[in-house]
């Protein structure tokens, strides 16, 4: 768990009050864990950090999630994604976990987005 | 006639989509929320800091939540009812609403301003649920090739021009793809006409007054 603390997070969600607070609730947990509600800015705070894992909302208003996952690939290789879905259908959710290897759908318990990072960091 | 109703079924199966997925971010921003107030309420028994601000802007956070799902649900509810009666009295001005409501639930909806020019009622004898889904597409297809300033205008024709409903606000490009598989196929069940102006970047189309001998019409079981 110590070493799963030092890593650094990057959350994009364009539900502000989600994506803050969400932040807000792992860094209470000794996570360090930025935010951002566009995918602009997530790419500026990604060209200008490392970051471990970023945790993506699929749908979003002008590039979708796994879009931005590929952006972000080319600029920080050997990232670890997580998608957040608000989608609930079987099929939704095989859609998108072909493309990270882990995905959850909201809303989940805070204790299920901590496992998935720890799953995420052990592949 | 098979197409129609496949298409039919297609919006509707989107639209439920649509509010489900809407419902979701609201349930997860409330789930966080009270997470969240709930942690630091936890942290101001130890002495650190949550005042009393802080905590009624998370509530006021969650009322809006509520009346935000809210509002989601009355128009999930409206849309579920226009198929009640296949054909029937329709007001265009709430058409048109709720119309713009669903498309609204679109994510990319957010980066275009949509207003809607409200004018004096206007009813037509349609099916409503058809008449929604023509609005969808045709709003839907208008916000997605908006023009620079990002700004559609959907307003009801006027009076002398018959029933219908004008959306301006394309770029000049835009009506490459127009009409959309879906607006054609939907402006034939309704009976509607429709034509458009580039120059001046607005479509619009004139629907009649009456629905009878439209595919739409023929799709009604005869009693």
């Amino acid at each position: 768990m110590e070493e799963i603390l030092k890593m650094k997070l990057l959350l994009v969600d364009d539900e502000e009050k989600f994506v803050s607070r969400l932040a807000e609730r792992l860094e209470l947990r000794g996570f360090e864990a930025d935010w951002s509600t566009t995918s602009e800015d997530a790419l500026a705070k990604v060209s200008a950090e490392k970051y471990d894992i970023a945790v993506l909302d699929v749908k979003m208003p002008t590039m979708s999630g796994i879009d931005l996952k590929n952006r972000i690939e080319k600029m920080a290789p050997g990232i670890k994604f997580i998608f957040v879905t608000g989608h609930g259908s079987e099929q939704d959710y095989d859609t998108v976990c072909r493309e990270a290897v882990c995905c959850i759908i909201k809303p989940f318990k805070i204790e299920a987005l901590v496992e998935k990072i720890e799953q995420a960091l052990n592949i | 006639m098979e197409k129609i109703c496949a298409e039919g079924l297609t919006f509707f199966g989107k639209t439920n989509r649509l509010i489900s997925h809407e419902l979701k971010n609201i349930l997860a921003i409330i789930s966080e929320t009270l997470g969240l107030q709930d942690e630091l309420m936890e942290l101001s028994e130890s002495g650190m800091g949550l005042t009393p601000e802080r905590l009624r802007s998370m509530s006021d956070s969650i009322i809006e939540e509520v009346e935000r799902a809210n509002t989601v649900i009355r128009c999930m509810n409206t849309f579920a009812h226009s198929v009640d009666e296949f054909v029937r009295e329709v007001d265009l001005n709430e058409a048109v609403s709720l119309a713009i409501q669903l498309v609204k639930l679109n994510p990319f909806s957010k980066t275009v301003k949509i207003e809607f020019l409200e004018t004096g009622s206007r009813a037509i004898y349609t099916s409503p649920f058809f008449l929604e889904a023509l609005l969808y597409h045709a709003i839907h297809f208008a916000l997605s090739a908006a023009a620079a300033d990002k700004h559609i205008k959907v307003s009801l024709l006027a009076d002398s021009d018959g029933a219908g409903v004008e959306i301006s606000g394309i770029a000049p490009n835009g009506f490459e793809a127009f009409p959309t598989k879906q607006t054609a196929l939907l402006t034939k069940a309704v009976g509607a006409e429709i034509s458009f102006d580039m120059s001046h970047g607005k479509f619009h189309f004139v629907l009649p007054q009456k629905i009878t001998g439209t595919p739409a019409e023929a799709l009604l079981v005869k009693q």
